[in-house]
């Protein structure tokens, strides 16, 4: 992957040739060809004037005539993107897929970005009336806060946890440890912390970041030829729920998340407790908390305390976003799927660096589409 | 460039002009009372008014910015490096100049001036650490130094860029001024009033006094951080 | 057609009650729905004040709620008020919404019953 910030020198298309190059070196396949590039991008059309970018891509890593297709997924479309790469290798299609997820949004302003985020949401029920993706947060979190408890500090925690990840991670965006007194309970947190969809701050939502992260995937008889330390998808799903909040059948349970997180566990032939750590979707802090519930690996409405217990910190006994999450290591929209999975092969590998969870055997990844209405779940594990 | 402090600032101008043409504090005068405040950080700014020899240093810092077209940098760095300049070859009147600054380095720079005892004129901005909300307390604190320390009725305030705009126009809750051109380019203004400030400044006008000495004794210097964010952030 | 009030559609196979109006049933996939006047007051679910509002919206803090109508149907919207709890009645009460890039836009809001 690229450094995730801001690359103004840099188009997209460079960002993800950059990513794709240092994919493609790490799994000694530089001078091979692989049969198909997928590309996952968000906006690449609204923000970069780049439609298409699959067929941008292909040409630029000279590895065309491989069949290329963009994927769009909202914030998914790079979880998406690995879904589909897995999908054509399983049926046969295709012995090698590269998938490289990417996106250049800080040249933007911020009025314009919450917009064009705001689209993913429904039309009539919610886009017109002004919903935005932070107001949906914000609403989720006073239902946690009402029902179950949580508190204002918790979404800090999460923040200061991630923040502290992400320090220890020179891929992340934000590399800049804070203090849960500077965000919570000193006077100056009203400043340095100010409201955006009470209750959810500024602190407790992902920066907007430039960047591009890169997988290769091969069919699992043909892994050795790359390399000796090949990762094993051994769980993949997708789910869906309803798409407006009003919707679903609970507005506090995402119930694509459990669904498609128990699929691939029981695809995997594994159980959340089986997890080393997990890569969770924290566009904002509530959703860490949220998501760490749904996927299995607290009882519901006890994510807080397992977050206070310190049980999710990088030496706790299930580290959740030892890269930092989208919190810290930030959130390129189409890239961050595919990230997820590049840290995930990286601390299975024992290449996580500082932030290194010992001895991670099995870890967890989800990416969220929309307001948690079109889910990706991945179980990926050391063979 | 190189600058002296003279006493007029520049030796081959004759005293008699320099009475004319130079400009000082014609209004009473008080210093601003240092502050800390806490950042997100966990890093603790020293808030503290900036001496007139220090303006050199300050341009130093802010020059990176004369070029940087985003988020209109270039114009609120040249502007204010006007405004310092001016300040320190006398040819501004009733300016002054907070910096903060964090484990001794420069993470800020605001000024403004006073037109008279009553209306002050809220000049600019420029958070040189970024990500840590610098920018946000030094804004509170030179208008709480026009109100509290100085003692005016009332700042004019207006934005160049869209973020100015929110942060410091929207976020305070100022009153539009219709009709009255605002000193930087003659720009639509808004008015910080006594009621206004008031109003806001258990929320946004924060930090603690006095500064701890050591602390105060170590900020009365400081060095300038490579602005490494310029074209990365 | 009442002024100030929702209405809802029911689908004629299972009796769901969906709002806004969809070509499929969510529930039965059916295809023919009646009109269903929703009841005068709903009940908020959950809500946020929304400072950093879209473009085209004046008001700032936006209130936002997730509003529960006759315990079958919810529906998301403004209300024209800051001061509003979970469990709260609101009225909806017809008029501008916002604009979306420069285009004037109506619908329902809600307001505190009492």
């Amino acid at each position: 992957m690229t450094k995730f910030g801001r690359h103004d020198e840099k188009s997209l298309i460079t960002l993800m040739t950059e990513s794709s190059i240092r994919a493609l070196e790490d799994a000694g396949a530089s001078e091979k060809s692989v049969d198909a590039v997928y590309a996952a991008s968000m906006l690449a059309g609204e923000l970069n004037n780049q439609t298409a970018i699959a067929s941008a891509l292909v040409d630029q890593l000279a590895l065309t005539p491989a069949a290329a297709d963009r994927v769009e997924n909202g914030p998914a479309s790079g979880g998406s993107a690995v879904k589909n790469a897995y999908c054509a290798i399983a049926c046969g299609m295709y012995d090698t897929v590269l998938v490289t997820g990417g996106e250049k949004m800080r040249h933007v302003p911020g009025e314009r970005i919450t917009d064009y985020i705001a689209t993913m949401t429904n039309m009539e029920a919610e886009y017109i009336q002004g919903v935005t993706l932070p107001s949906l947060a914000g609403m989720l979190t006073r239902l946690y806060m009402e029902r179950y408890g949580l508190t204002e500090e918790d979404l800090a925690r999460v923040a200061v946890k991630n923040h502290l990840n992400g320090s220890k991670n020179p891929y992340a965006h934000i590399q800049q440890p804070i203090t849960l007194e500077g965000i919570y309970g000193s006077p100056e947190a009203a400043v340095n912390n100010p409201l955006i969809a009470d209750p959810i701050r500024m602190y407790h939502c992902c920066p907007v970041t430039d960047g591009a992260a890169s997988v290769l995937l091969c069919a699992a008889e043909k892994a050795k030829e790359f390399t000796d330390t090949p990762i094993r998808i051994a769980g993949v799903s997708q789910a869906t729920d309803k798409m407006a909040v009003q919707d679903r059948k609970d507005p506090a349970v995402l119930e694509a998340l459990r669904i498609s997180a128990a699929q691939a566990f029981k695809m995997s032939n594994t159980t959340p407790q089986d997890m080393s750590l997990a890569e969770l979707h924290d566009a904002f802090t509530i959703l860490e908390i949220v998501e760490s519930e749904d996927a299995g690996f607290f009882e519901k409405g006890t994510g807080h305390k397992a977050l206070r217990d310190g049980v999710t910190a990088l030496d706790g006994k299930l580290p959740i976003n030892p890269s930092g999450g989208l919190k810290a290591r930030g959130h390129p929209v189409g890239a961050t799927g595919v990230a997820q999975i590049v840290e995930l092969t990286w601390q299975l590998r024992g290449e996580a660096g500082k932030r290194q969870v010992k001895n991670a055997q099995r870890a967890f990844s989800c990416n969220l589409g929309g307001f948690a209405n079109n889910i990706l779940a991945f179980v990926l594990e050391r063979p | 460039m190189e600058f002296e402090a003279t006493s007029c600032g520049d030796c081959s101008v004759s005293e008699d002009i320099e009475s004319v043409l130079g400009v000082d504090w014609d209004i009473p005068k008080k210093t601003y009372p240092p502050k800390t405040v806490l950042l997100p950080t966990g890093e603790r700014m020293v808030v503290r008014e900036a001496a007139r020899e220090e303006v050199p240093k300050l341009l130093q810092a802010i020059t990176p910015l004369l070029t940087v077209s985003r988020d209109f940098y270039d114009i609120v760095a040249a502007r204010q490096y006007a405004e310092l300049l001016g300040w320190y070859r006398r040819r501004v009147r009733n300016e002054f100049c907070l910096v903060g600054i964090v484990e001794g380095k420069l993470a800020g720079i605001v000024n403004n001036r006073a037109y008279d005892q009553k209306r002050h004129v809220s000049l600019h901005t420029i958070a040189l650490k970024r990500g840590a909300r610098a920018g946000a307390h030094l804004f509170a604190a030179k208008q709480e130094n026009s109100m509290e320390t100085l003692g005016a009725e009332e700042i004019l305030v207006t934005a160049e860029s869209p973020i100015g705009f929110r942060r410091w126009i929207v976020e305070w809750g100022l009153e539009p001024r219709p009709g009255l051109q605002h000193e930087l380019g003659g720009a639509n203004a808004w008015a910080i009033t006594r009621e206004i400030y008031y109003k806001v400044k258990p929320r946004l006008v924060l930090g603690s006094r006095p500064v701890p000495d050591d602390l105060l004794k170590r900020s009365a210097t400081f060095e300038i951080a490579p602005l490494d964010w310029v074209s990365q952030e | 057609m009442a002024e100030n009030r929702l209405v809802g559609f029911k689908c004629k196979k299972c009796g769901t009650i969906t709002y806004p109006k969809r070509l499929l049933c969510p529930s039965c996939k059916g295809r023919d729905f009646e009109e269903y006047l929703l009841s005068e007051e709903g009940r908020v679910v959950t809500f946020t004040k929304l400072w950093a509002v879209p473009e085209g919206i004046e008001q700032l803090p936006l209130t936002l709620a997730i509003i529960e109508f006759d315990g079958k149907v919810r529906v998301t919207g403004q209300v024209l008020s800051e001061e509003i709890k979970t469990g709260d009645k609101v009225r909806p009460v017809w008029g501008h919404i916002r604009k979306i890039r420069g285009k004037e836009i109506q619908g329902f809001r809600f307001q505190p019953s009492s």
